[in-house]
């Protein structure tokens, strides 16, 4: 469970101080499915990296799971990272050096016990999952958008972790790809119970979820339950 | 993660092409260095087989060529040193005394060993005494070698072990003139007397027969005086000689002073050697450096990533370091190839135990300055804001 407190983003520049989010007060439960939409700009990549344990907050609270991550250090704060939290960036943040199976493999060299033939049996099932296990060998730069954002989501999947944060994951897919990382998220969320919040600007997408909360200006402007829509799989 | 780390590299050659070679010349220069550090200081700590503490030596020219009036002159300048108080003993010697910058040879032959290149020093039964040898098996030459039909020789024990191996060498007879032969004495345990910082080469002493050898000249006096006996005496020895040797020039000096004359001749090269390639190193060091900063600055997005993922700082720290080492052992690994080379062919004739030793320190030094290099850098690297990171790429 993530709860976020009065939260503020200030970010100072040396002329200008932009207020990327403004008293935000969002609790998402484990298990719960969340989208997040509104204009660009309005904070939601910065909301998602306070999730995310990514950035701190200028003002308010964050906890996980009832802890306030001001209490984590470096270290703790980096084994939560990484064994709860799964990241799907918006501009993908490949490592160009390393093949699609390295890329994937990444989160588990950060765990203790993961041996190297586990870590690509995982990395293999995970690109599997994304469509991609023909592309293993390949290299960053010889992939499409969509294709490296299948990566990005394969990297956030192979740690199994309790809440995935993704930020426009379908942003570059095509509707068929888009449809069946949907479908992915959904069963993740419906079998493993896995915590998703997921930036969107597709509003079909957004209907699919279980909870939209809408941004405007770095600030909530709706928070919709969606049962109506959402069909568990 | 070490394999991680050299996939990284691996991938990144071209990148790191630069900084591969920079390391690599880096430590063949070092090498080179190091290997004429260690051959001169292992040379320096091994015994030079005599003491020359309060030895001079009085050099003595005569101008004119009348060689039995030399000889008879000679004589008398003998029995006058000797029988100064100060003075504990004196013999004469070729030119080649220690730390002079003279060199004698001599060829010889024994059994299957042809030609064996020696040293040979002429010296008078006081010689022994005046430089302090010790004799490690047999005795000095004397009086009692007057009456002997062979030219007596004393060896040091790298000649007895080049010529007699496993043999016991007193008694041998070795070939001098069609009629006369050498026969060994004596054995020293060492006699290294070029310079302080030379392997000790094969050589033997013989024996000066004033008596005999009524012709000859030795223009070389090597005097042991009282220890304290000063400059006060040096003038009045010189004046007293003077008096019978009116046409001859001499000079003296202390052994002290000719050694520091020799130690100089390879201390300077070697200093400066040192100082270029210190600065070297320094420019190397900056220029890592300055490439590690710059890489490290590149990859902030990289950084970022790994953070986000659920790298702790120290883990990027160490990363970053542990690069830099793998790196090194890229550069290292084409070095050391090359390095080798020189104990494997056996260049220069040194022993394979100097260049072992300089290739040992070369790789430790530049794992220690990259990793130094490397230090700031990636804990710069390890205080990146993930976020800060992320958003800059
Ligand atoms: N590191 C930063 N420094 C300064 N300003 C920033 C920084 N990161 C974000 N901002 C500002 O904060 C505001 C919110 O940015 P954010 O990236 O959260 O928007 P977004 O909702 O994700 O937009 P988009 O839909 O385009 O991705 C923007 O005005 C942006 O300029
Ligand atoms: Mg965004």
């Amino acid at each position: 469970m993530i709860t976020l407190s009065n939260i503020e983003k200030v970010y100072q520049t040396k002329s200008i101080e932009t207020v990327a989010l403004q008293n935000v007060n969002l609790k998402v439960p484990a298990g719960e499915f969340l989208s997040i939409m509104g204009p660009s700009g309005c904070g939601k990549s910065t909301l998602l990296n306070i999730m995310g344990l990514l950035d701190v907050p200028s003002k308010g609270v964050v906890e996980i799971n009832g802890q306030p991550i001001q209490s984590y250090k470096d270290k703790e704060l980096a084994h939560i990272r990484n064994e709860k939290i799964g990241f799907v960036f918006q501009s993908y943040h490949l490592v160009n050096d390393l093949s699609v199976l390295d890329n994937v493999e990444l989160p588990l060299l950060y765990r203790n016990g993961v041996s190297g033939t586990e870590r690509t049996s995982r990395a293999k099932a995970a690109l599997e999952k994304v469509g991609l296990s023909a592309r293993t060998k390949h290299y960053p730069s010889q992939l499409s958008g969509g294709q490296r954002q299948r990566v990005a989501i394969a990297r956030a999947l192979i740690g199994q972790p309790e809440i995935i944060l993704a930020d426009e994951p379908t942003g570059n897919l095509d509707s068929v790809m888009g449809e069946e990382i949907m479908h992915l998220l959904l069963n993740l969320n419906s079998q493993d119970g896995t915590t998703i919040v997921m930036v969107t600007h597709d509003e079909n997408m957004a209907m699919k979820t279980e909870r939209l909360v809408r941004f405007f200006d770095g600030q909530q402007v709706s928070d919709t339950v969606l049962y109506g829509n959402f069909q568990k799989v | 993660m070490i394999r991680h780390l050299f996939k990284l590299i691996w991938n990144r050659k071209k990148s790191n092409f630069l900084l591969i070679t920079e390391i690599f010349f880096c430590f063949l220069v070092l090498f080179g260095v190091l290997s004429l550090v260690v051959y001169n200081v292992r040379n320096y700590t091994k015994p030079l087989g005599f003491e020359h503490e309060n030895v001079w030596m009085l050099s003595m020219r005569p101008n004119n060529d009348s060689s039995a009036l030399n000889h008879q002159n000679l004589v008398q300048v003998l029995q006058r040193v000797r029988a100064y108080p100060e003075v504990e003993h004196a013999s004469l010697s070729t030119s080649n005394a220690p730390f002079a910058f003279s060199q004698m040879m001599d060829n010889l032959t024994y059994g299957n060993v042809k030609d064996l290149q020696a040293d040979v020093y002429e010296v008078e039964d006081g010689f022994q005494d005046v430089m302090r040898l010790q004799l490690s098996e047999g005795r000095w030459f004397g009086a009692a070698d007057d009456a002997s039909h062979h030219k007596p020789i004393v060896i040091n024990k790298v000649l007895q072990q080049q010529l007699f191996g496993a043999e016991d060498p007193l008694g041998k007879l070795i070939r001098y003139t069609d009629t006369v032969s050498y026969q060994v004495v004596g054995v020293v345990d060492h006699y290294r007397a070029y310079s302080e910082f030379a392997v000790e080469k094969p050589a033997f002493f013989s024996r000066i027969n004033l008596q005999e050898d009524d012709k000859s000249f030795w223009g070389e006096l090597l005097i042991q005086v009282k220890p304290g006996t000063g400059v006060a005496f040096e003038e009045k020895m010189v004046r007293d000689i003077s008096g019978t040797t009116k046409d001859w020039t001499l000079e003296v000096t202390s052994l002290e002073k000719m050694r520091q004359n020799k130690a100089k001749l390879t201390l300077a090269p070697m200093i400066a050697l040192g100082l270029v390639c210190g600065f070297l190193i320094f420019n190397v060091a900056l220029g890592l450096f300055g490439v590690l900063w710059y890489n490290i600055n590149r990859r902030n997005g990289e950084i970022g990533l790994r953070r986000a993922l659920g790298a702790a700082a120290s883990q990027v720290y160490w990363q970053f370091i542990g690069e830099v080492l793998v790196l090194a052992t890229f550069g290292l690994l084409l070095g050391v190839f090359f390095a080798v080379q020189f104990p494997l062919l056996q260049v220069f004739q040194v022993d394979s135990e100097v260049y072992l030793i300089a290739l040992a320190f070369a790789v430790v030094i530049i794992y220690l300055l990259t990793a130094i290099c490397a230090f700031y850098p990636s804990r710069q690297a390890a205080a990146v804001l993930p976020a800060v990171a992320l958003h800059e790429e």
